[in-house]
């Protein structure tokens, strides 16, 4: 009796202080690993390795996008890639048209995604399941054949061509590869600290709820309709950064970011790396590009490398490989703990 | 206190709840019995938002909650528990608890902050210790007992501080002796949370051991309400349901 | 903005020859989407898998086809190939492959699908190589066209049309009249009650697959003569199959027909009417029949 009182106790104080260490720490270990990737271009002069943590800087951005969506709500979508496009093409077309300095366009294009996405968003977060997943699908392609078609805006199947303009602000010159390169980074870096915090958040436990038990959640009082809308919505944002970051890269924007192909990688990315933890998705994009990179080397015959790897993922080990390694550690400590 | 009036829905033509006008008084225990299909679950259905009713009124302290969504009606003071235990599988006992307290404070969409929210403690530690469940905070819902899982159903309703109750057969799917446990926990919620409590339960033996008050449904309509002893005389029920369970009642 | 024809579209409502052309091809359109879809619908209706990899049928049956068809000359005997090639093929991947991931998560299953996408484009890649291939218009059909009320219409089409619609009848009178087709429609009502029945729902799967293969297998097969065929060539009959069976509701193969002919007319009066944006209203039609009615056109009400 004594002892369980005493343990009580205990754990009042600790629920405090242990949320806000934990925002500490990761604060910590985003400033840790920006440091690392901040020294790289001072210790190797290779251009791929730089050019490889962009694109990893990009696609990481969109694929934990989206697993706030698929492994903390629940929602599967199949056109979380539309917000990709959405950032590029707008990003892009922005910096083309007005001559608008970088951060104004930035911040320009994250407000243009934020109402698309609040629209679509409100028509599709009604919908369930494998439906949501379809008219999500639907507004993707929409998107896609309307960059196609818009030849006189978007370049149709050409593209954004002729580059887009760079010019340099606060002394960041994004045409200088390694500026370029630490800007990507510190997106990244900040992108997935605001998305954990989202996910540690109060909000984040909404969404759990949600993903969980939407009927018992509304039943608490939760208004299902309204969280599944702001986290359609953030995670629209994030994704559209991730385009933006893509955009800069390849200084252009072309109708592949907008092709449902994106979503349907970015799923993938999901599974492969795991949705349970949140740098998942992150292990599952770094995974995905090796692997990209290295079979598209050695092989011309990248779809049936890629297709085993797959199903070495999806039959064998029936989870991603996050998921795997963070059950794995949890049976060899309670084993050890016997 | 909740005052039905001529509460009335009816899916394609079946009228699975006809004209029911009842009043729940303030700190009262109620059971609420009927054969299968008399329309139980669809009067608590109707009484909580999950159903919109065709017509009628729904008054909690004169404000009507007729036709409004289940999360507005929860935060005007009406919670509920379901048959199949409502809960969330893959969240600690503790995270459930805090997690619906920050509903209920109005904190479920803060973003700027860390869960848990420190002002949520208290209450949800209150709620653990009500239902006996504090010291299995750290299990995931999904891996505590039938038994448990019914508890921090009920625990789910009982955090929001609720005016009424709403249980929906809160002994379903246990064995006669756990049965007892439930039914003696329900009562000793009511006695010293003074909170309206309504309840669905079909175990003649305890409805009538415990309710102070029985209301009996059949096809959607009021049959009869009253006390025990006034139900068990009442001719139209031993009539329509109880038949030969009334003596197995009488004889206890 | 978008790039609009209208004095195209309603020149050719106006002209009976334009208005037979253009029917036509919608018709044969729709045919070739119905048979892609109505196997779609039915793996959904009765497994509650969305078989992503359902286009690598439809190229498999027209590769089958165009190696039959070089191989002894037989018309016939190419569209026999195309339909029983897939139908096997079918089976093996469901027995192989899918039956071990009913269970888990339906991203799994997709995940599954998805890798065949990719290995049967690089397997139809290595065997045929990665060019453009045609299998050439059988003799007996190279004769000159009929005219119908002025519009041009190739006999092949009739065919096609015709075969589309008796593999229709015959698949809409055996799943109604048919034992087999009624175990069928009751696992897709209830896939407990039809083991606990005690008949093997592995065989009824594993057929449900086979016969969904072949059906698209067919389809390949007989659009061999009059699409150019190419590794991936069935991904984008896979997305406009995949709109038909959620515009006419999935599980629904009255849905499907009805869904797939709406498409075909889209798509042959749309790229008249707007030419880079066909595509597009096929997506907007989707939208607003999935905002309207998300269980579509035919699909059950989810109560």
């Amino acid at each position: 009796m004594t002892e369980l009182q005493a343990e009580q106790a205990a754990v009042v104080p600790r629920i405090e202080s242990q949320s806000q260490r934990s925002r500490y720490r990761d604060v910590l270990i985003a400033l840790a690993a920006f440091a690392v990737l901040a020294i790289l271009p001072m210790l190797t002069g290779s251009k791929a390795l730089l050019d490889f943590v962009i694109r990893c800087s990009a696609f990481g951005l969109f694929a934990t996008s989206l697993n706030l969506l698929v492994g903390f709500t629940g929602m599967v979508s199949f056109g979380h890639g539309m917000f990709f496009g959405l950032g590029a093409y707008g990003f892009g077309l922005i910096m083309q048209r007005s001559g608008l300095p970088v951060p104004v366009a930035f911040v320009a294009t994250l407000v243009i995604t934020t109402l698309i996405a609040a629209v679509i968003g409100a028509i599709c977060v009604r919908l369930k399941e494998i439906y949501f997943a379809f008219v999500t699908l639907a507004f993707q392609m929409l998107i896609h054949s309307t960059i196609l078609s818009w030849v006189s805006l978007t370049g149709g199947d050409q593209g954004l061509r002729g580059g887009i303009p760079r010019p340099a602000f606060f002394g960041v010159d994004l045409s200088n590869h390694v500026h370029l390169y630490i800007t990507s980074c510190a997106l990244l870096v900040i992108g997935l600290l605001l998305m954990r915090q989202i996910a540690q958040s109060p909000f984040g436990y909404t969404l759990r709820m949600i993903r969980d038990n939407a009927t018992r959640a509304s039943f608490i009082g939760i208004d299902v309709w309204r969280a599944k809308l702001t986290i359609f919505v953030l995670a629209a944002l994030f994704a559209s950064t991730g385009g933006i970051i893509m955009a800069l890269f390849v200084s252009g924007a072309y109708p592949e970011f907008a092709y449902w192909t994106i979503s349907g990688e970015g799923i993938f990315i999901n599974m492969l790396g795991g949705v349970t933890t949140f740098l998942g998705p992150m292990v599952g994009t770094v995974l995905l590009l090796i692997l990209n990179d290295t079979v598209t080397r050695l092989t011309e015959y990248y779809g049936i490398v890629l297709g085993i790897v797959i199903l070495f993922f999806a039959i064998g080990l029936r989870k991603g490989l996050m998921d795997f390694v963070v059950e794995w550690y949890a049976r060899r400590r309670d084993g050890s703990g016997e | 206190m909740l005052e039905i009036r001529s509460l009335s829905k009816s899916f394609g033509g079946v009228k699975a709840t006809d004209n029911v006008t009842l009043d729940f008084a303030d700190g009262s225990l109620t059971a609420v019995i009927g054969p299968n299909g008399a329309g139980k679950s669809t009067f608590f259905n109707l009484i909580t938002g999950a159903l919109k009713p065709d017509s009628g009124q729904i008054l909690l302290n004169g404000v009507d909650m007729a036709g409004r969504s289940p999360p507005d009606i929860v935060r005007h003071g009406i919670g509920r528990a379901f048959q199949v235990a409502s809960i969330f599988p893959s969240l600690t006992v503790q995270e459930t608890m805090l997690a619906a307290v920050c509903a209920d404070q109005r904190r479920a969409s803060v973003l700027h902050r860390r869960f848990p929210l420190a002002e949520t403690r208290d209450r949800a530690e209150h709620a653990m210790e009500l239902l006996g469940l504090a010291s299995k905070r750290n299990r995931t819902a999904a891996t505590l007992s039938h038994g448990d899982q019914k508890l921090l159903d009920i625990a789910l309703a009982l955090v929001l501080d609720p005016k009424v109750l709403l249980l929906d057969e809160p002994t379903a799917g246990m064995g006669t002796e756990e049965r007892w446990r439930m039914i003696d926990k329900v009562r000793e919620l009511w006695e010293t949370q003074k909170i309206t409590v309504v309840f669905i339960e079909h175990d003649m033996d305890i409805v009538f051991k415990i309710a102070p008050e029985i209301v009996v449904l059949c096809y959607g309509r009021i049959l009869a309400t009253g006390t025990p002893d006034a139900i068990r005389r009442n001719e139209a029920v031993i009539e329509a349901y109880l038949g030969t369970e009334h003596h197995a009642g009488a004889a206890v | 903005m978008l790039p609009l024809d209208l004095d195209a579209l309603t020149g050719c409502l106006a002209s009976s020859a334009c208005l037979v052309t253009q029917t036509t091809s919608g018709f044969i359109i729709g045919m070739l989407l119905f048979l892609v879809a109505v196997g779609l619908t039915l793996i959904f209706g009765v497994l509650k898998v969305v078989n992503f990899s359902h286009g690598a049928f439809y190229m498999f049956g027209a590769y089958f086809a165009m190696t039959a068809y070089q191989v002894t000359g037989s018309f016939a005997l190419a569209m026999l190939c195309g339909a029983a090639g897939t139908a096997l093929l079918g089976l093996i991947f469901e027995r192989v492959f899918m039956s071990r991931v009913y269970g888990s998560d339906v991203l799994m299953q997709l995940l599954v699908c998805y890798a065949f996408v990719l290995i049967f484009d690089d397997v139809v890649r290595m065997i045929w190589g990665p060019e453009f291939k045609s299998m050439g218009m059988p003799a007996a059909f190279q004769v000159a066209p009929l005219f119908i009320a002025g519009g041009v219409v190739p006999p092949y089409y009739l065919l096609l049309i015709g075969v589309a619609l008796v593999a229709a009848v015959i698949l809409g009178l055996g799943l109604a009249r048919t034992r087999i087709g009624k175990v069928i429609r009751a696992a897709a009502h209830n896939p407990g009650m039809v083991s606990a029945l005690g008949i093997n729902t592995g065989l009824i799967y594993g057929g449900v697959f086979a016969l969904g293969g072949m059906l698209a297998g067919l389809a390949g097969a007989l659009a061999a003569p009059v699409r150019s065929l190419t590794p991936g060539m069935g991904f984008s009959v896979l997305i406009e199959s995949f709109i038909v069976t959620v515009i006419g509701g999935m599980g629904s193969i009255l849905g499907a027909l009805i869904g797939a002919i709406l498409i075909g007319m889209i798509r042959s009066f749309g790229s008249l009417g707007f030419p880079l944006f066909t595509e597009g209203l096929m997506y907007l039609f989707m939208v607003i029949v999935l905002v309207s009615r998300p269980t579509g056109l035919f699909g059950k009400e989810v109560a």
